[in-house]
């Protein structure tokens, strides 16, 4: 399990004798399981779970598994290949590997083979062991059977996570937990406070729950039918549905007291690391001017930490750079500054502090990556949270900062830390709340083309993609790690499915680049083939942005999980086409306005002058996250989009189309 | 032979199907706080960053390699490698590693760097980690990659790596990878043999260069600006492993005369090291004669045998030491239903052998062009089988077919392949070399291009267009040869929802807005016969009105178009396989419309491929009609402009409207 920051250094400890277990004993197949060729709870499977059991057994000291799998497509072969990963070496020991393998006409192949204990990772002092085997015999039809126990020694205590969801459907589950502590032993964490409960978070099925016997001290989760783990397009992060139970020891009572304790633990250390000492003051003063209002204080302060060394974006020194330039380790923000150099969170944090020391009213943050997961209230552990950033008030108003993001413009989160919830302080102390949503006007990709085209069809012209928000803090991003040269052939890259077949395109250059409070606009050469023609007429892409786009959300019409878009966006397309001499627009794309009332919105435009005709196409997309049941209408809503997208220019020539 | 070696090149095992080699790493370091960087690492970072390199993310300023070898043939190998980060992406360019297995050792493994600024560091025992091969779901190996993260890795920073390693025994050869994805500037290569051992080398994309005799039979080849093979922007290139410069050095049983007594050496190294291992037990003996039991014809007899193996042993892939190159025992492989390529071509002929039939092992890479004729190596990492065919058999179903030097007639056949019916060849192979492994009579063969009737599809779709624009409709599609191969591995690596998926997606890359009203496939259990897909669509505003007309895109679905592009051109063109493509579209247009206006028909006949499609109205009916041949499987970089002249029509046809009018 992921420890939680201030459960780090726990210290486990002795415990012996306890209830054992007993291991699962291999099952006799029914004829009805023998006989399956597909599982009606989950059709078209290649393999399903008949059962699955985890024990875990401290006061034994071992954790068992057992797993019987019904092989039924060839895909589901894969299953029959044991990797018994994270085995500490000269730790753990994996031991009483069985396994066997039956056909449908219920032949069994034991498992002869010895098991291979191969490295997986090492470190100084540290290394990790992966137990690999295969079963024999495996084939579609074919019942796959084996259990195994890991020995962990009496010092370790492993409080288990349960992954009840697997990638193939699960008929019946049993997962068991026997914790101990032995008499006289005690579990602390880092501020030395004793550790007395044990917790545990689920996430779970309607009717599913542990069990707690009291008397023998196990817990047990017993669960049949469970549906395999979702895998969509466009998911969030699958903590936020996938079953699981995590336990874990902490010193709190309730959920509340929990987080109450972990608020004020926050609170204090933020307060300390953010404390604008005197060295702060000093350095602030050189920062603004005393007339500067807040704002601008605020602003030349980001503009300050931006500037230093974020190690996020260029390299960790390590234990010997830091020892040899007599670097001590960062322990408040004032370090920071002195070092000119620090992570992302430490160059937040310093932002606080420096904001502070301007007598500015700031708060920090500290929030989910909701790239990486959300957050979730039930699973007690402030392990959850990622990044620091910060909230100033100005003229009254908060706003959002993101100071450990390089390139991120003042007032603007990266988009993974909006809508992200967390430990915020306030006026009122330490709260958890959740960060503002961006809109559509946050991220805004605008392409602005200008092409000439030819009688054969040949196009040649410049585009210009202006972008802001996301898309211009990507390649400023990348541009900190990457040279130019690298940027540009990215960019190239990225463009090949933004221009239609045939043409080709040659980066040429940025402009902002390196201002990040400006749009950020790439200057593309194109060229290439686009027209078609017949006898009479002569077609183009009317929405050359999109003659090859894939739209999402078109080719499945179901959806099960939620949709997770990650921010608002809106693209608006201009395209001059300036037509060869002697060529008229004898159709253009159809004026278009399509509407998902408060959610998207399309519109397509056209309008032709003096040899040229342009299309100005916008696409506002003003949401980020949906729930499953809004999936028909977003559906509905980009079947038509990638139909309007594929409207045809038709051009005729001047001589053609009088009946020439 | 020995291993296969530096830097961004493969190592020799047979891996099977080009599974990606693992990395590992370790270490240790000199005294913390005191660096003394070797004179030879100080002599390299005094090179100044020559002109040619300056747009590469990172530069190598030296590059040695000595292997001493003893007198049972074994070699030590110490390699001295100093890098330049160049650009911020070069930090990841500059990180050494020492790749070993159970059957090496490491001696030692230093690092140093001299930073940007002139400080010198030297990596310390945390700097070092160790990986296992653990990647692959469906390997088990044992060989492990030590990797060094150095300090002060900066832009300027020069990094200093030096290791030792006493490498396999059983190997007694050296492939040295010279050209790596970024330039370097000095580069050397020493073999130092025990007195009376001889030695002979090749080259691959390079001009031999002679070797200086530093001490009596210790040789050294030195190489200096060799250029980065950078494919990143090259549109349908060829391997990068088959393009890249190499050179190969023998000092074992290959280090002879004449390029075929070197195949022939390998090749018998091969036989030698793989023998008995196919001998069949009972179990396989009862088995082979259960499934040739009343075979009316030798493919009969041979189909039911390679079948069997495709369908009955699972892919999996065991290596530990040797096992990377040596097959696991045909009982064993038979008793446990799976094993890696090695283990399936020693069933396999384990098999024919219980039925009569000759057949040897056929060390290839699945990577077309790494196996060169001029090049004998045991370079690759695959196996598959060569089949003796007796002179009487002349079966049209038997297409990839070799004549030996000794006029026999060898069937190539990959039993890892389980979908490819025996008699074809899957593409990525046609046109390749192997070893055929024959004891005395093994030589180096050219694995077969096979004619365009041996691959391809027929796709047929009938659809009504409706007056809004929606296109309805049903397509049949049927693949034989190594597409038929392609599409049921795709079934078999998929369960129901995610086939549906795949297809709704392949679907729609060329009919947007498309969405799928039914979908099923016809597999028949004999892989000779054609595999077929049976779909419904129906894609809205397919049609779109402009002004008084009614535009539709005749070429339905699909594309068969490769990237190109107007660059240049040097290298040559990957054209992928051979075969024959056709489509035929019926589209019944709405009542009360004609079709005004049809693109012109195209046609294009190359010596390497052809393409010809036409667009033809017949009462309601429009009708689109083409076929794609390819006869090579790669072209050479002057034929670019009739590539770009192919490409560029088929484009311009699958763009192509037709249009309609009112009555």
């Amino acid at each position: 399990m992921r420890i939680h920051p201030f459960l780090r250094n726990v210290l486990p400890l002795l415990a012996i004798a306890s209830p054992a277990l007993l291991l699962a004993q291999f099952q006799q197949p029914t004829p009805e399981e023998l006989k399956m060729t597909d599982d009606p709870k989950a059709p078209g499977a290649s393999a399903v779970y008949l059962n699955r059991e985890e024990i875990t057994d401290v006061a034994n000291h071992f954790k068992s598994n057992y797993q019987r799998i019904k092989v039924l497509k060839e895909k589901g072969k894969e299953l029959a290949t044991i990797r018994t990963s994270s085995v500490v070496h000269g730790v753990d020991t994996v031991t009483d590997i069985e396994g066997r393998t039956i056909h449908a006409d219920g032949t069994i192949i034991p498992l002869t083979v010895k098991p291979d204990d191969l490295m997986d990772f090492k470190a100084k002092n540290y290394q990790v062991d992966a137990i690999v085997f295969t079963l024999p015999g495996v084939e579609v039809g074919s019942i796959i059977e084996y259990r195994l126990k890991i020995h962990s020694p009496d010092y370790r205590i492993n409080e288990p996570v349960w992954d009840i969801q697997q990638a193939y459907f699960v008929h019946q589950a049993h997962y068991s937990f026997h914790p101990y502590i032995e008499p006289g032993y005690h579990i602390i964490n880092s501020q030395g406070q004793t550790m007395t409960r044990l917790m545990y978070a689920a996430r779970l099925g309607a009717d599913a729950k542990v069990i707690h016997d009291e008397k023998k001290d196990i817990y047990s989760l017993d669960l049949t039918d469970i549906p395999a783990i979702p895998d969509e397009d466009w998911m969030p992060p699958l903590n936020t549905f996938k079953w699981r139970v995590e336990f874990y020891y902490t010193n709190a009572v309730t959920g509340a007291d929990f987080w109450q304790d972990a608020q004020k633990y926050w609170s204090n250390w933020i307060q300390n690391f953010t404390n604008p000492t005197k060295e702060l003051k000093n350095t602030v003063a050189g920062l603004v001017a005393s007339g500067d209002t807040d704002e601008q204080k605020a602003m030349k302060i980001y503009a300050a930490v931006q500037k230093l060394d974020n190690t996020d974006f260029s390299r960790k020194k390590s234990y010997v750079e830091r020892k040899k330039e007599k670097l001590k380790d960062i322990h408040k923000a004032e370090d920071v500054w002195k070092q000119q150099s620090g992570s992302a969170n430490d160059i937040a944090l310093l932002y606080v502090a420096l904001a502070r020391a301007a007598g500015l009213k700031v708060w920090p943050a500290f929030v989910v990556d909701r790239d990486r997961a959300l957050f979730d209230i039930n699973f007690l552990s402030d392990s959850q949270f990622d990044n620091d950033i910060v909230i100033v008030n100005l003229s009254g108003k908060e706003v959002y900062l993101d100071p450990g993001q390089k390139m991120c413009p003042f007032g603007k989160l990266h988009w993974k830390h909006t809508f992200a919830a967390g430990f915020r302080l306030s006026d009122q102390g330490v709260t958890i709340a959740t960060t503002p949503l961006g809109t559509y006007k946050d991220a805004v990709a605008q392409r602005i083309a200008e092409l000439e085209i030819d009688e054969q069809g040949n196009v040649k012209g410049v585009v210009r993609f202006i972008m802001t928000g996301p898309d211009a803090l990507h390649w400023r991003q990348l541009a900190l790690q990457n040279d130019q040269e690298e940027v540009k052939k990215q960019f190239n890259e990225s463009m090949q499915n933004e221009i239609p077949e045939g043409v080709l395109a040659d980066f040429d250059h940025f402009l902002g680049l390196e201002e990040y409070e400006t749009n950020l606009i790439g200057i593309v050469q194109v060229r290439g083939n686009i027209g078609a023609a017949t006898g009479k007429y002569f077609f183009l892409p009317g929405l050359f942005f999109q003659s090859r786009a894939a739209h999402p959300f078109v080719a499945q019409d179901k959806r099960s999980t939620p949709i997770d878009v990650h921010y608002a966006r809106m693209e608006q397309d201009e395209v001059v086409y300036h037509l060869p001499p002697g060529f008229t627009v004898e159709s253009a794309p159809q004026p278009t306005t399509l509407s998902w009332p408060n959610h998207a919105l399309l519109k397509i435009a056209s309008a032709t002058k003096d040899g040229q005709i342009t299309v100005a196409r916008a696409f506002a997309r003003n949401f980020t996250v949906l729930d499953p049941k809004d999936y028909n209408d977003l559906h509905d809503f980009y079947l038509k989009v990638a139909a309007a997208d594929q409207q045809q220019l038709v051009l005729t020539r001047a001589s053609a189309a009088k009946g020439n | 032979m020995r291993r296969l070696r530096p830097r961004t090149s493969h190592l020799a095992s047979l891996v099977c199907l080009g599974l990606l080699l693992c990395a590992s790493r370790t270490g240790h370091a000199g005294l913390f706080g005191h660096v003394t960087i070797p004179q030879w690492g100080l002599d390299a970072y005094k090179t100044h960053t020559p002109d040619y390199a300056k747009d590469a993310a990172a530069v190598v300023l030296f590059h040695e390699f000595v292997e001493t070898v003893d007198a049972q043939g074994r070699a030590v190998e110490r390699e001295r490698r100093v890098k330049r980060v160049l650009k911020p992406q070069g930090r990841s360019e500059v990180t050494c590693d020492v790749v070993y297995d159970v059957d090496e050792k490491i001696n030692y493994f230093r690092v140093w760097t001299i930073a940007a600024d002139e400080k010198q560091y030297q990596a310390q025992d945390t700097d070092f980690t160790e990986e296992g091969d653990t990647g692959i779901p469906i390997m088990l190996s044992t060989r492990k990659v030590r990797i060094a993260h150095p300090p002060a890795v900066d832009v300027g920073a020069t990094i200093i790596c030096e290791s030792e390693k006493l490498l396999e025994p059983y190997l007694q050869e050296t492939v040295w990878q010279f050209q790596s994805g970024i330039p370097v500037v000095f580069q050397a290569l020493e073999i130092d043999l025990p007195a009376g051992r001889a030695h002979t080398q090749s080259w691959h994309n390079h001009q031999p260069v002679q070797p200086l005799e530093v001490a009596p039979n210790h040789w050294r080849w030195e190489i200096k600006d060799m250029p980065a093979l950078d494919l990143r922007e090259v549109k349908s290139h060829p391997e990068w492993a088959a393009l890249a410069a190499r050179m190969s050095v023998q000092w074992g049983d290959a280090a002879v005369e004449g390029k075929d007594n070197q195949w022939r050496a390998i090749g018998q190294w091969s036989t030698t090291l793989e023998a008995n291992r196919p001998d069949p037990s009972p179990e396989i003996i009862a088995q082979t004669q259960s499934l040739i039991a009343g075979a009316p014809d030798f493919y009969t007899k041979l189909s039911r045998i390679t079948e069997y193996i495709q369908k009955n042993i699972r892919y999996f892939i065991v290596e530990r030491g040797i096992g990377g190159l040596q097959a696991n025992y045909a009982a064993d492989i038979f008793r446990n239903r799976y094993g890696d390529c090695k283990d399936k071509t020693t069933l396999l002929i384990s098999m024919l052998q219980v039925a009569g039939i000759h057949a040897f092992y056929v060390p290839v890479d699945h990577r077309r062009g790494v196996v060169d004729p001029d090049f004998p190596s045991l370079m690759g990492d695959h196996m598959i089988t060569a089949i003796e065919l007796p002179p009487d058999i002349q079966d049209p179903r038997l297409k990839a077919i070799v004549k030996a030097n000794d006029g026999k007639r060898y069937l190539i056949f990959d039993p890892t392949d389980e979908r490819t019916p025996v008699g074809n060849l899957r593409s990525e192979l046609q046109g390749s070399y192997g070893t055929l492994a024959a004891g005395p009579s093994s030589q180096v063969i050219a694995l077969p291009v096979l004619s365009p009737d041996s691959n391809g599809t027929e796709q047929k779709g009938a659809f009504t267009l409706s007056a809004d624009g929606t296109l309805t409709g049903s397509v049949d599609t049927s693949h034989i040869g190594p597409e038929g191969a392609f599409y049921r591995r795709l079934l078999k690596e998929t369960d129901a929802k995610e086939q549906r998926e795949i297809w709704e997606t392949y679907v729609a890359e060329t009919l947007p807005g498309v969405t799928l009203d039914a979908f099923q496939f016809t597999q028949p259990s004999a892989l000779d016969k054609p595999l077929e897909f049976h779909y419904k669509v129906t894609a809205h505003q397919y049609a779109h009105t402009a002004g008084p007309l009614f535009l539709v895109r005749s070429r339905v679905l699909g594309t068969f178009t490769r990237p190109f592009d107007d660059k240049p051109r040097t290298l040559p063109i990957e054209l992928g396989a051979t075969g024959r493509w056709r489509d035929s579209f019926d589209i019944a247009i709405p009542p009360g419309y004609v079709v005004d206006e049809t693109p012109n028909p195209v046609d294009i006949d190359l010596d390497f491929a052809s393409y010809h499609s036409t667009v033809s109205a017949k009462g309601n009916l429009l009708h689109y009609e083409r076929e794609y041949v390819v006869r090579q499987v790669e072209i050479p970089a002057a034929k670019a402009a009739d590539f770009r002249k192919l490409e560029s029509a088929i484009l311009s046809d699958e763009k192509g409207a037709a249009v309609l009018k009112k009555q």
